[in-house]
């Protein structure tokens, strides 16, 4: 028979899929803040990532946990500070990956759990250290929850970014929380596991929905307008992508995608938000979609097209 | 005006892209076996007792065609009647309908599916489809090794082994070089250690789907090159590098890793681009089911063959 250890007799902290010793970072506190947003729907961010929480009658619901065990801490004690006697006894993953839902371990261990079936089969077996599988897997496009006084729908469109990837929205509130699809800007790293074949238009569906505030998974909340604005520049660099392949730009070639990037698009949008920091490698991999083609079946098969 | 099959592009002006076709580079392996180049992707076709067998079709038509006048060149006589996919990429093999249409087409199942779902003007589907990790094959009188250790690159990606001639063939896995760019595609979590499996095979030549041949120490290079990436990534991530950022990843990474890696090939042009890419394995966990430790292929009951 084995015990769990004590806190401070663990060797290291949660180590997610890390695999070196010393995990100083994993365990850095940091300053989470909070604000409301609509009714009872309250937002959380570090800086970067951010988040929503519910205030339920008896306690909180937790969307994702942030990034490390402790940030996920940082957020379990912003919201106890928010609602001191109502701890939080439901997580609702937004999709799989580490740096949003890695956590629950570290934010409410003994939380239920609810999320995608497509997220919690990669969950399963990544078997990443700190990140629990959910405790109720849903299937599907769309479920309605009623949870302690909280009313919301979960909506998984389409493939757009990670597995399983839902959405969150608040029909009485007209919010609509998702992650890691819309954010402020024009730039998103390298656009790591986006499915460029559906984005556009398993996007576009929500826009059949009544919602005025979208409350993204990084930097700050968005109106309407903002949501179709920054979709249309992701749509713009389709062809965009395609023109600089027929210019002979090479994809792996950093000073060559920025030279291009500076001179096409920098007068169009160098003045918005990551503009430098990410225009070439966004560049980059929209040119991958037509050289390679999309990436696996889920990057390949015809997008869902028809309103919510 | 051209008409070309156009894989995955909309725009008009992408004929000429499309219909382009370059010098190709081609070098003798073998009594039997080819590999050609276009400059960037690389690929092999092997002599049968009375038709070739192909491996991929290059990246656009123009490119298939070239590719196919080469083999015409070279085995004069002699058509494709077998082409192998090694994984389901349009740069590798989009163009089958260029190259070789009624030629007999063999892929890995999910390669197959992902090429179904697709549908890419000009990326002819696989019409015999293998599974497992192993499938020795007998081919016009050619005998060679397909092997699928697991998610590598791409979907199905299949590597060949030729004993006689002690080659590996594996494409847009471990490169000769330094030039992988942000890895598109690339599953990390397995990939090293099912690159280093292929060392339990005898061979001393080793044929990458990019640039120039190399040799079994380069490949040992390579893999120790992308372990080392990985292991100072993770060093990136706790020691508070701002690992969102190309610069910061770029110094770091490089710094590190410059004494012992810097004399390979591209380097110092890649190196930022490499890191920045795997750090954030690490920061989200990997890409889909492929990249876990207990692999899988999400979605792939959506697809029948």
């Amino acid at each position: 028979m084995t015990t769990a250890s004590p806190a401070q007799d663990r060797p290291c902290e949660h180590c997610g899929i890390f695999t070196i010793g010393n995990l100083a970072a994993q365990g850095a506190w940091r300053d989470i803040t909070y604000s409301p947003v609509r009714d009872n729907i309250w937002t959380a961010s570090e800086g970067i990532y951010r988040t929503i929480f519910l205030e339920g009658e008896k306690g909180c619901i937790a969307f994702d946990t942030l990034t490390t065990p402790g940030t996920a801490r940082a957020y379990g004690a912003a919201v106890g500070r928010v609602f001191p006697k109502k701890p939080i006894h439901t997580i609702v993953y937004s999709h799989e990956h580490l740096d949003h839902c890695g956590y629950a371990a570290d934010l409410a261990p003994t939380a239920d759990i609810i999320a995608h079936s497509y997220a919690n089969q990669v969950i399963v077996a990544r078997e990443s250290d700190g990140q629990l599988p959910a405790t109720e897997v849903w299937e599907g496009e769309r479920k309605s929850y009623h949870l302690d006084g909280c009313y919301f729908e979960l909506i998984y469109p389409g493939p757009t970014h990670g597995d399983g990837n839902v959405a969150a929205y608040f029909p009485q509130s007209k919010v609509l929380f998702m992650v890691d699809t819309v954010a402020a800007g024009v730039g998103y790293t390298y656009l790591m596991d986006w499915h460029l074949t559906h984005y556009i238009p398993v996007m576009k569906r929500f826009l059949s929905l009544d919602w005025d505030i979208f409350v993204p998974g990084h930097f700050w909340v968005l109106n309407r307008q903002q949501f179709i604005e920054i979709l249309g520049f992701w749509e713009h660099l389709f062809e965009f992508g395609q023109q600089a392949i027929i210019d002979g730009l090479d994809p792996h070639d950093w000073k060559g995608l920025n030279r291009y990037t500076d001179e096409k698009l920098g007068p169009h949008y160098r003045n918005q938000f990551r503009y430098y920091e990410y225009a070439a490698m966004n560049l980059s991999r929209y040119m991958q979609e037509y050289l390679s083609g999309g990436w696996g079946i889920e990057g390949n098969l015809k997008p869902v097209t028809t309103a919510l | 005006m051209t008409n070309e099959n156009r894989g995955l592009f909309t725009l008009e002006a992408a004929q000429s892209y499309l219909a382009a076709e370059p010098t190709l580079d081609v070098t003798q392996l073998s009594n039997r076996l080819w590999s050609v180049s276009d400059g960037q992707c690389r690929t092999i076709f092997v002599e049968g007792e009375t038709s070739v067998i192909a491996f991929d079709t290059l990246g656009t038509p123009g490119r298939a065609r070239a590719y196919k006048r080469a083999i015409e060149n070279t085995l004069p006589g002699k058509s494709i009647s077998t082409l192998i996919y090694s994984h389901d990429h349009l740069d590798h093999a989009g163009f089958a309908a260029d190259l070789a249409p009624g030629a007999k087409i063999i892929a890995d199942e999910i390669c197959a599916k992902v090429i179904k779902a697709r549908k890419a003007e000009g990326q002819l589907v696989p019409n015999a489809i293998l599974s497992g990790h192993k499938n020795q094959l007998s081919i016009d009188g050619v005998d060679l090794t397909l092997l699928n250790p697991g998610p590598t690159h791409g979907s199905g990606n299949l590597s060949v082994y030729f004993s006689e001639e002690k080659l590996l063939f594996s494409s847009d896995t471990i490169l000769g070089n330094a030039k992988y760019g942000f890895m598109p595609d690339y599953h990390i979590a397995n990939f090293v250690e099912y690159m280093r499996g292929f060392l339990a095979l005898d061979w001393q030549v080793f044929v990458p789907g990019r640039y120039q041949i190399t040799d079994r120490a380069g490949f040992e290079q390579g893999c120790d090159f992308i372990e080392a990436v990985q292991i100072e990534c993770q060093n990136a991530f706790q020691e508070f590098v701002p690992i969102w950022a190309f610069q910061p990843m770029e110094g770091y990474v490089g710094g590190k890793l410059r004494q012992r890696f810097g004399n390979m090939e591209g380097f110092d042009d890649h190196i930022g681009m490499i890191a920045l890419r795997i750090v954030h394995h690490y920061l989200m966990g990997g890409y889909g089911l492929e990249d876990t430790p207990n692999p899988g292929v999400l979605l792939a009951d959506e697809v029948t063959l």
